[in-house]
């Protein structure tokens, strides 16, 4: 005691002389970071990006990026006297002769396929739950961006090995590039140093994929978890949680200790990986060759979507004046993903706009209860899984026995009819829970007991929904029930005050369920519910916004 | 946790269960205990909340009783509290077990290709590394859940505006600022400065432009390395001689110039049907030779080498986006993203019944782009 007493004074101490940092620290360390398990999400992120510095480190100690022509005398015996260049020949030696280089590259490897699900699975909680509201609105910008920029880090990572598979790749991204209109040759023969395939594209490409794309990822992620730092995180609403608190742990030694046991954890099931489950066995392709391709050519997982997408599009080129446009490839490639992220980093201020909604929010919605934006997330799923899919539309139109021809005009078909539909069922979808939950509010759960009124009616006794996961439907004080039992106990918290309630517009942003909604309301809702959900909505809304804030 | 001595008879849980209120729990704390009594009160929000009336909630739950603090994830006996430690360092010693194994593999299993070693050198890594960070991962994640005290805290926000007052001082200090620049008034100064800044951009267009060899763009990009008598020969360098393919029979070619098996624009596909069944365009008839008909590999979708050939439909599909050429009809698309014909290469046969070239391609091999007309 007495000597960890010594240890912690002279730390802060000596801190504190020298920074003037203990209250910041002391601050820091109880600082509250509230617990849910989809905010693990950013942080599988945030590790595999550590794991991926860390082993991309030492796979650029053996490295070579260069097309240079050499003759491989390794020790992997099949490739033995083929001609090759010094990058494939430099990923062959990591490979088999550089000891434990096989799993760093493969670590490397699954880490960069985990970098970019967590990220896009972060986004997606992020979106669903409107974490990216005001204030938040520029943290959701940076996530765009560092999405946008691991697609390109993976890309240029998956390029260098300059095998078979990644060589192709290469060179369809060469075809996008010359597909831009003006600027498309100039551009090709900027990044190439000619004409394709030229000498110095991995050289440049490997700057790029070592410095350049890792430092904008790194300072993003300072600057977005900074951010986080700063405007504390957000957190669901339940018991004591209100827009003006953080209910969660401290950040030490809890939090610290189990955010950095699950860095250990991440790493150790991309260990796991690495060494069990082979990845990109580059030995198999071969080296690049212009004249030869494997058929099932794949792209890495991220890249699928624009796989697709060139293979659904129908093969527009325009010829005029003198002048071609390639809308095939430009559409598909560089169109396409332009509109989707600069409509992805506008969000938070459409749906502003498109709400009047200029208010704080530090509590998540639960999904069903925004609708519209529910619905187009799930279109956007829809519409990006299809991609993917279609991407895919050879191998498994031949895993199937499908026409391969067949697969692409169902693909082009989904694309249109599927996302639409998703919407639709997708907002319905989430009316219908809403009902569900003011069914549970007001009348509270089926308990079973079938009761026998003196007049002969025949009634089922409800239980009152526990308080706690009252709180969690996000209501702001308990509910008078309309109920058989007695009322709730254990209200051991003080009743904070109402949440902030965004202003109501075209459907877009439905508040969460107020006390207003009298009982026998929601029992009509509950039953119109199967019928005609879309056709209450104003009624909803009314009964919504008719309660005053509180 | 640190506890003093005189206690250490007592179970932990029952400990901190009874330690004093005031250190479990501050005045903003509505369940566990708060953050830190003093944080709230060196804030400035807790000043603004009130006056907003906000507030208030915090202040009347100073006055509601505390609950205890909930430590009933905690061991509630020295004896678990005992088995819950020592499952942690298991997972602690399994982790020294994996560094073991993972160094005893590193520097004692062969892993040259072909030694016996080889295959399960990868994997060995892989199962020790997995266990020591596992075992690291996994015992401080149990220990902060089964040993740590972590009941749920309490904390405000912090509003993010100033007040009304600091934001226009703040304008104002700016607008103050702009204004002693001299820029909003110089009308000279404000221009040679846009105009000087301005040019600065263009400084690194010779760099840029030095990147690549842009000399002659539109001619490299519209040829290729076949001339007229140029042999066709294979990947191995061997010329083809007319009868070297049956009916039905592919081959891919190369120009039989220097490096040309390496020449990104110049692989073709060679191809031998019945002469019946090739319904070639009027000008390109001429181009082919005994029913020997060549195309460029070159997709011109993607760049992608299309080079399977299905005989019976004479069909050519590139197995990168699935676009399918005619080949009897001049490598017309019959389906998919790509929008023209693969160019057909014009051949002939020499004395020595060598295939050789009538010249380059007629247009632009590979992917569409602005200046291709």
């Amino acid at each position: 005691m007495s000597h960890l007493e010594k240890v912690t004074d002279t730390t802060a101490g000596w801190m504190d002389e020298r920074l003037g940092a203990a209250g910041y620290v002391r601050k820091s360390l109880n600082k509250v970071f509230p617990d849910h398990w989809s905010f693990m999400l950013g942080e599988i992120a945030l590790y595999s990006f550590i794991i991926l510095l860390l082993t991309g480190t030492y796979l650029s100690f053996f490295y070579t990026p260069s097309l240079t022509e050499v003759v491989y005398d390794g020790s992997y015996i099949p490739l033995k006297g083929v001609t090759m260049s010094q990058a494939y020949e430099s990923t062959l030696f990591i490979s088999f002769d550089v000891r434990g280089g096989l799993i760093m590259r493969q670590i490397h490897h699954w880490a960069a396929l985990l970098f970019l699900a967590a990220i896009v699975v972060h986004l997606l909680r992020v979106f669903f739950t409107g974490a990216f509201r005001k204030p938040r609105e520029l943290n959701w910008v940076i996530g765009v961006l560092l999405l946008i920029l691991g697609l390109l880090e993976g890309f240029a990572g998956y390029s260098l090995p300059d095998d078979l598979l990644s060589g192709t790749g290469a060179r369809i991204f060469h075809g996008i590039i010359l597909s831009v209109p003006v600027i498309g040759s100039w551009a090709t023969f900027l990044i190439y140093g000619g004409e394709y395939p030229g000498t110095e594209f991995l050289d440049r490409l490997y700057a790029l994929h070592i410095f350049v794309v890792p430092l904008a990822i790194l300072g993003l992620i300072t600057f977005h978890m900074l951010m986080i730092w700063y405007q504390k995180h957000t957190q669901f609403a339940g018991p004591g949680r209100t827009e003006d608190n953080v209910v969660g742990s401290r950040f030490f030694p809890a939090y610290a200790a189990k955010a950095g046991g699950f860095f250990f954890l991440v790493f150790a099931v991309l260990a796991a990986l690495g060494g069990l489950a082979q990845i990109n066995p580059i030995w198999m392709y071969g080296p690049y060759n212009a004249s030869q391709v494997t058929a099932g050519s794949q792209p890495d997982w991220y890249i699928g979507f624009l796989d697709g997408s060139l293979r659904l599009m129908p093969n527009w080129e325009l010829s005029a004046l003198g002048y071609t446009v390639p809308f095939n490839v430009l559409l598909p490639t560089v169109i396409m993903p332009g509109v989707i992220f600069v409509a992805m980093m506008l969000y938070p201020w459409i749906e502003a706009r498109r709400t009047g909604d200029r208010a704080y929010h530090n509590l998540l919605d639960r999904p069903r209860d925004v609708p519209v934006r529910t619905g187009i997330g799930a279109m956007s799923v829809a519409f990006y899984v299809i991609l993917v899919i279609a991407g895919g539309n050879d191998v498994i139109a031949s895993v199937f026995q499908v026409n391969v021809n067949t697969m692409t005009i169902a693909g082009r078909i989904a694309l249109i009819v599927v996302p639409p539909l998703v919407y639709v069922i997708t907002k319905r979808w989430c009316l219908a829970l809403q009902h569900n939950d003011e069914e549970l509010l007001h009348h509270g759960i089926e308990s079973g007991t079938i009761r026998r009124l003196p007049s002969g009616e025949f009634v089922e006794e409800t239980v009152p929904l526990p308080l706690v996961y009252q709180l969690s439907l996000g209501v702001a004080e308990p509910e008078p029930q309309d109920h058989h039992s007695p009322a709730p106990v254990g209200t051991g918290f003080e009743k904070k005050p109402a949440l902030e309630r965004a202003p109501d517009k075209d459907g877009f942003f439905r508040p969460r369920r107020s006390a207003s909604n009298g009982s026998a309301n929601g029992s009509s809702n509950g039953k119109a519910n199967g019928k005609r959900p879309e056709a209450e909505l104003p009624q909803l809304e009314k009964s919504g916004k008719d309660k005053p804030p509180s | 946790m640190s506890n003093p001595p005189s206690d250490a008879d007592r179970p932990l849980a029952d400990q901190l269960s009874s330690r004093p209120p005031d250190e479990a729990s501050g005045p903003g704390d509505t369940r566990g205990s708060s953050v830190d009594q003093d944080e709230f009160q060196n804030t400035d929000s807790r000043a603004q909340l009130q006056a907003e009336g906000r507030g208030e909630a915090q202040l009347d739950s100073s006055k509601t009783p505390e609950p205890a603090p909930d430590y009933s994830h905690l061991p509630p006996s020295d004896r678990d509290w005992n088995i819950a430690e020592r499952k942690v360092a298991g997972l602690f010693f399994l982790a020294v077990l994996g560094v073991l194994g993972f160094l005893v593999t590193f520097f004692a299993v062969e892993q040259e290709f072909g030694q016996p070693g080889n295959v399960y050198f990868t994997p060995l890594l892989g199962i020790f590394m997995t266990m020591a960070l596992g075992g690291v991962g996994a015992g401080t994640v149990l220990w902060a859940k089964l040993l740590m005290v972590d009941e749920e805290a309490v904390q405000e926000r912090h509003p993010f505006g100033s007040d009304p007052d600091e934001r226009a001082a703040t304008a104002k200090a700016l607008r103050q600022g702009i204004e002693d620049t001299g820029l909003p008034r110089r009308k000279l100064l404000r221009r040679s400065l846009m105009l000087g800044a301005g040019s600065l951009a263009l400084l690194p267009l010779p760099f840029l432009g030095f990147l690549g060899r842009f000399q002659h763009k539109e001619r490299v990009l519209a040829t290729t390395s076949w001339r007229e008598g140029v042999r066709l020969i294979r990947q191995n360098g061997t010329p083809v001689k007319l009868g070297d393919l049956q009916i039905g029979g592919v081959e891919s070619v190369f120009p039989d110039v220097e490096h040309g098996t390496l020449k990104a624009d110049s692989p073709a596909l060679l191809i031998r049907m019945r002469p019946e069944d090739l319904q070639l365009p009027a000008e390109q008839q001429e181009w082919a030779y005994q029913g020997h008909v060549v195309y460029s590999s070159i997709c011109t979708h993607l760049g992608c080498p299309v080079k399977l050939y299905e005989q019976q439909t004479h069909n050519l599909l590139c197995p990168c986006h699935q676009s399918i050429f005619k080949a009897s009809t001049g490598a017309t698309v019959i389906f998919g993203p790509a929008a023209r014909a693969l160019p057909q290469l014009a051949i002939s046969v020499d004395d020595e019944g060598y295939f050789v070239a009538g010249g380059d391609f007629a247009e632009s091999i590979g992917p569409s782009y602005w200046e291709r007309g």
